[in-house]
């Protein structure tokens, strides 16, 4: 099924009719802002209310008008909504305030006067990550030792390596509106947010048992989210709500986009250090050791789950008897660090992917050959003991090899860089990526979906999956309306509003095809069969009676997938989306950049619902991926966050290279996780294709000219 | 010394209709249309001219109105998204962007399809780079750019000269 259904969302979204956050108007609309902390670490001795204000005119939503507790909900409860005791970082929220009139409250939050005393701060992730001290204490360990010795001819390769925060750069910056209902003892909240049943508990957890109930309802318009969606949103509508709460007023807070950078969540600094063993004789790597370890920020929050996503990642596709993995979170006086595309994968792929071409180099063997020899193949096993039954990856590779005329390539660009001063590189990289929550995370969360159908047999599909502009509305609407085989424009998923959606789980970890629209999917079928009908439309028509009907249904995960979260044993992920691609580049002598010229993308997603949906989340991931390996970084020392889109270094039409995308294996029954996969393999294939045109490996991301030109200055001194 | 005036009147075409207003010469011509003319396609990404997704034309050349002043309006002709939408380069680029299912999270298209239009008005040739350049001021995080060049391609190839 390769159907390319039209979005339903794309006509109004061009026109400027859509609606996003900041579109929404209310009566009597206030508007509110955070007092943010300007030191890393410190605790406050006073704040001072500028003169000149009536301060009745105010309201303000400070830590002892908390009603619940002070913790915003994450896998580790230990991030305060507001500064309780001492100060973490820079850009915590110290109070928020809200006034009629946005231009007085921006003047009078400047305005304010905040002593602190300081403490001293990390805020460099280098320095952060290096120094054992500032590991948080958990260990996550995932142990496949065998007791093997090691061989004499075993060769020994060892690195360290770095990548840098990453900025989301949603587009749509962070924001919400909290309307309390008096007479209902109702907080509603309309949020731009990937998960609304985050947001509700976030706001119980602040308001405790003050008000009745709390309603969280998405927006029309998602104005993308990349995971930076996906916990921010509860602090900001926490505070949001207690403002709203104070003066009985709609509260709308709108980050501005300095601010949005300075605060929210962004990807994880790692440093990975990589120590493998290999046979001389047989190329076949024999033992893996990896010290994985991410910057998390001032609290851990849900970096470790991140973190154990990551290091389940951290191997890489390849088939190696002896692992032994070890993940820490590291604390630093930054803003947390959260969800970012790809969870803690890319980080490990960063590594991992860099370390075999290291290898290959070390064996004097072309890098392809080299993981062809040790790549996943049917019988092995993750270091999970997890079987891989299928050989796809290697497929993937083989595939994207032949499109991107890898063979013909090494040869004529090797001839042609020796008479030429700048150079041509092609690199390659391969990845998986593990669809769904992390081993018994579907099972604990029992993802619910609710249909219902009307007596003019139009379709109406509830989850809490949102569509941040990822097309999940049009595609799971899609795929609910095959499955039942009823007309599309019969078929309309709502928009997600706690009160009347039950709880499908967060729209995170490649999970809403896979498990929700999986789910939906089987679910039509099933009210195909009860009913026993070829036409919906018809039946409806005939047993006008028996409707409006509701059904509902929750995912079961199959029995085999059992997981010992203490010990990393057993299957993590019930399947995986495999990719591999080639990057093409050319190496700019005198002005140290890297062009990049063309991207070959193979994957293995399972069944194709949408191709052109499919094919475009593929092209804005390996852009995402091939920009965080050249050109994104948020912390630059001695000068450093960047703040703003004009020093952060987003792509634009004029840097980027041709990209061309092709599913393999799509006769699958199965959709599987599409949405992070492509994030994966871009960087570490860019590494790559610079090694092979310069002979340098670089350890750090990006690849920007000024770390190029001090790598090779070095060089050429050593 | 000459006082300052708070406000001041200006006439301005705005999607084809005439329309004057007083404002503060330095209020920000987004918040001009957004607040004063209901017209929220313009959107605010970054708030310094670097994301385009505020992209107006004013006459007939494309500005971030995040960083344009009122002032700047008076005795010109602008067109927003929503004025484009009506226009036949409009319909047809709107019609190639959903086609190609090009749009992703869509804050950032009003201002492409601004852009885009102002590319095929003045120059329409059917040739990926000079529409690369034409699309250069605006950032779209989704989509990889390649489903928004497929679409202007086609519109230029589609369009009756």
């Amino acid at each position: 099924m390769k159907k390319s259904v039209r979005k339903f969302d794309a006509i109004p979204k061009l026109n400027g009719s859509w609606k996003y956050l900041d579109d929404y108007q209310y009566d009597e609309i206030i508007y509110g802002q955070f007092l943010l902390s300007k030191f890393h670490h410190g605790k406050i001795k006073e704040i001072i209310f500028p003169i000149g204000y009536d301060l009745k005119e105010f309201t303000f939503a400070k830590v002892e008008d908390i009603r619940g507790i002070n913790i915003v909900p994450e896998p580790v409860n230990d991030q305060p909504f507001m500064v309780d005791d001492e100060i973490m970082h820079k850009g915590q929220v110290i109070m928020g305030i809200a006034h009629k009139d946005k231009k007085i409250l921006q003047k009078f939050i400047n305005a304010i006067e905040v002593k602190y005393k300081k403490l001293p701060a990390i805020t460099d992730p280098k320095i952060c990550l290096n120094d054992e001290k500032n590991h948080f204490g958990k260990i996550d360990i995932i142990d496949h030792r065998t007791k093997t010795p090691i061989a004499s001819n075993w060769i020994k390769n060892h690195s360290v390596y770095y990548t840098p925060h990453q900025e989301q750069a949603y587009l749509e910056p962070q924001g919400t509106i909290a309307i309390y209902n008096s007479d209902k003892n109702e907080m509603y909240i309309r949020v731009t947010a990937q998960c609304p049943f985050y947001v509700k508990s976030a706001v119980k957890n602040i308001l405790g048992e003050t008000v009745d109930s709390v309603v969280v309802e998405s927006t029309e318009g998602l104005g993308g989210a990349f995971g930076g969606k996906e916990d921010f949103p509860s602090l900001l509508s926490g505070v949001a709500a207690l403002l709203s709460y104070k003066c009985h007023k709609p509260v709308k807070i709108v980050l501005e986009r300095n601010e949005d950078i300075a605060i929210t969540t962004k990807r994880h600094p790692a440093r990975i250090e990589l120590t493998t063993y290999t046979d001389f004789q047989t190329k076949k790597i024999k033992k893996l050791e990896i010290d994985y370890r991410l910057d998390a920020g001032a609290y851990q929050t849900c970096s470790t789950v991140v973190m154990s996503r990551g290091i389940l990642h951290s191997c890489g596709g390849y088939g190696i008897s002896d692992v032994y993995i070890k993940g820490r979170l590291f604390r630093s006086n930054t803003p947390i660090n959260g969800a970012f595309r790809g969870f803690g994968a890319p980080q490990g792929f960063a590594a991992i992917e860099a370390h075999i071409d290291s290898i290959a180099k070390t064996l004097k063997m072309d890098s392809y050959e080299f993981r062809k020899v040790n790549i996943f193949q049917k019988g092995d096993e993750f270091p999970t003991t997890q079987p891989i039954t299928e050989n796809n990856l290697e497929d993937c590779l083989d595939r994207v090899i032949q499109k991107s005329d890898y063979h013909k390539k090494i040869i004529e660009f090797a001839e042609w860089n020796k008479t030429h001063k700048n150079k041509k590189g092609i690199g390659m990289a391969i990845a998986f990526h593990g669809g769904g929550f992390t081993g018994n995370g579907e099972k604990n969360i029992k993802p619910r979906i609710k249909v219902t159908i009307d007596k003019n047999a139009m379709v109406r599909l509830f989850v809490s999956s949102t569509d941040m502009g990822q097309g999940a509305h049009t595609t799971l609407a899609q795929m609910f309306s095959e499955a039942i085989n009823h007309p599309r424009k019969k078929c309309w998923v709502q928009l997600p509003k706690t009160s009347e959606t039950p709880d499908s789980g967060p729209t995170a970890a490649s999970r809403t095809i896979y498990i929700v629209g999986n789910l939906l999917a089987e679910k039509a079928r099933e009210i195909k069969q009860e009913l026993g009908f070829d036409n919906l439309e018809e039946y409806v028509k005939i047993h006008q009676n028996d409707f409006p009907k509701e059904y509902f249904k929750i995912y079961i995960p199959p029995d085999y997938v059992t997981f010992d979260d203490a010990k990393n044993i057993g299957i993590a992920y019930r399947d995986f989306s495999w990719g591999a691609c080639v990057n093409e580049i050319i190496f700019h002598a005198d002005t140290y950049k890297i062009e990049l010229v063309k991207s070959w993308n193979v994957l293995d997603i399972g069944k194709i619902i949408n191709e052109k949906i499919a094919v475009g989340q593929v092209e804005g991931g390996v852009l995402q991926g091939l920009a965080f390996g050249t050109t994104e970084y948020l912390f630059k020392p001695g000068f450093g966050r960047i703040q703003s889109f004009t020093d952060y270094t987003l792509p634009t039409t004029l840097d980027i290279p041709k990209i061309e995308v092709e599913f393999i294996h799509s006769d699958n029954q199965m959709a599987k996780g599409l949405g992070e996969i492509p994030m994966n393999f871009p960087a570490p294939s860019i590494r790559n294709a610079f090694h092979f045109a310069t002979g340098i490996l670089i350890d750090e991301y990006p690849l920007i000219p000024e770390r190029i030109f001090e790598k090779m200055e070095r060089n050429n001194e050593n | 010394m000459k006082k300052w005036k708070e406000t001041m009147k200006i006439n301005f075409i705005l999607n084809r209709k005439k329309v004057s207003l007083d404002v503060e010469p330095m209020k920000r011509l987004l918040d001009i249309l957004r607040e004063d003319f209901g017209l929220l396609g313009t959107k605010e990404g970054c708030g310094e001219g670097e994301c385009g997704a505020c992209t107006i034309l004013l006459d007939g050349e494309p500005v971030t109105s995040c960083i344009t002043n009122a002032i700047h309006a008076d005795g010109k002709e602008i067109f927003t998204a929503e004025g484009i939408s009506k226009e036949d380069d409009g319909k047809l680029l709107i019609e190639c962007f959903d086609e190609t299912n090009a749009v992703q999270c869509g804050f950032c298209f009003p201002g492409f399809l601004v852009s885009s239009y102002n590319y095929l008005q003045t120059d329409g040739e059917e040739n990926l780079d000079k529409i690369k350049m034409a699309l250069s001021g605006n950032i779209c995080r989704c989509t990889g750019y390649q489903k928004i060049f497929e679409s202007v391609l086609l519109a230029c190839k589609r369009r009756v000269r």
